[in-house]
């Protein structure tokens, strides 16, 4: 079956024909914010969606080859390979700082395993309290500039699309739940690059209406933008 | 070197081998910095694209599957995502309407039936880009190659949101189609 032909056909819902309706824009890469989310969340459990905007992908991939070669200014090659030999010489560094930060995180963990037991007889405030609505949504906001940076949504409590557009530092970054009373949780990471950053999961943890979600720096750093969540309308 | 698979040198890349990575460089620089130069417009920030898109392409080369694309798609991709934003940080979008001028007369350079059988996708991408009605080519390559949303195009053209998405999408479709049918044909 064609692309056109799935376009027209497997449409079972109003969230079908909302992706159909985005996935071009999807695939093209120019799809932002909150339809962009709502897009991914859908995608997340709709194989024929997810089939469309596969199909549509592949052309969307292909466009940039038709740009124009050109030469690049003279000692553009050198210019670069000095700079990946920079970053190769702080990439070593940072492998030896990573083995001693794995070694703390270890300890915390255990750390962490121990209280779960410990609270193993008795439900934790986070686990008491979740009351999850259909569908939330937070508007994220740089920490630092205190602009709007992108939305998250949350379906059921625990499927979960990220969706950030300009604003960041380019990067990886860890995607902390915060409940708010008990412990921060992380449920995955995102990469930013070239102004955008999605990620699609699903949380290990029940997620409440009143929770932060964060980007933070990996390894427990610095929070870069986070939003609290709200029921959806 | 040169007879080293795109997809060996992006596994030398990940691996820190030097004489990959000058390989990698020296293989795609005009193609990476023709595309950052047409989406940027002058050759300083399209240098800096360029190198950018490089270094990008050495952190994330452990994680390139080729299952998801061929390598110079995967790099052409990155490049494109940083210059769009290096223009939408430097100014608004304006449109450059070199880069269509540039697509008809690289569908004029040879022959269509000639540019299939060379048998690769940026020739297949040429031809039906060129076969296109005009208003559905400036539209897929105004959101494909330079950022722009259905909505942005439709203000900049003056037709309805509902227009713009219907030409990127038929477009879509019609370049998808392309590939496929050329795809069996070989």
């Amino acid at each position: 079956m064609s692309a056109d032909e799935r376009g027209a056909s497997g449409v079972s819902g109003s969230g079908c024909q909302q992706a159909r309706d985005a996935a071009p824009e999807l695939a093209l890469g120019v799809l932002a914010g909150a339809e962009r989310a709502e897009v991914l969340i859908h995608l997340g459990h709709c194989l024929p969606c997810q089939a469309y905007v596969a199909e549509l992908t592949e052309a969307a991939d292909a466009l940039p080859l038709v740009a124009p070669e050109r030469e690049p200014p003279a000692g553009f090659e050198d210019r670069v390979l000095a700079t990946l030999d920079d970053g190769t010489r702080s990439r070593r560094r940072r492998w030896v700082a990573s083995i001693a930060v794995a070694a703390a995180a270890a300890a915390i963990l255990s750390i962490t395993i121990v209280r779960v037991i410990d609270a193993g007889s008795e439900p934790s405030a986070v686990q008491s309290n979740v009351t999850a609505p259909a569908v939330m949504r937070a508007r994220m906001v740089s920490d630092r500039s205190g602009d709007p940076v992108g939305w998250a949504h949350v379906s059921g409590g625990h499927a979960v699309a990220l969706t950030v557009s300009y604003g960041l530092e380019g990067g990886n970054y860890d995607i902390e739940v915060r409940p708010p009373s008990g412990d921060a949780v992380v449920i995955g990471d995102m990469t930013y690059e070239g102004a955008q950053g999605s990620w699609a999961g699903t949380s290990p943890v029940p997620i409440d209406a009143r929770s932060d979600i964060a980007l933070v720096r990996p390894r427990g750093g610095d929070t870069v933008c986070h939003g609290t969540l709200d029921v959806a309308r | 070197m040169w007879s080293v698979s795109d997809d060996a040198l992006v596994a030398g890349l990940a691996t820190g081998d030097r004489d990959a990575a000058s390989a990698f460089v020296r293989r795609f620089q005009r193609r990476v910095f023709g595309l950052a130069r047409t989406i940027v417009g002058d050759d300083r920030t399209a240098e800096d694209v360029a190198q950018e898109a490089f270094v990008r392409a050495w952190k994330h080369a452990g994680s390139y599957d080729p299952r998801r694309g061929s390598v110079v798609a995967w790099l052409l991709t990155i490049t494109r995502n940083l210059a769009i934003d290096s223009v939408r940080v430097r100014r608004p979008l304006a449109m450059e309407p070199s880069v269509i001028v540039d697509l008809d007369r690289m569908s004029d350079e040879r022959d269509a039936h000639e540019l299939v059988q060379l048998g690769d996708d940026t020739a297949r991408l040429r031809v039906a880009l060129g076969r296109l009605p005009e208003d559905q080519r400036r539209a897929v390559v105004l959101a494909g190659l330079l950022g722009y949303t259905a909505r942005e195009i439709g203000e900049m053209d003056g037709i309805p949101l509902g227009t713009a998405k219907t030409r990127i999408r038929t477009a879509l479709i019609r370049l998808r189609a392309a590939l496929v049918v050329e795809e069996h044909t070989e």
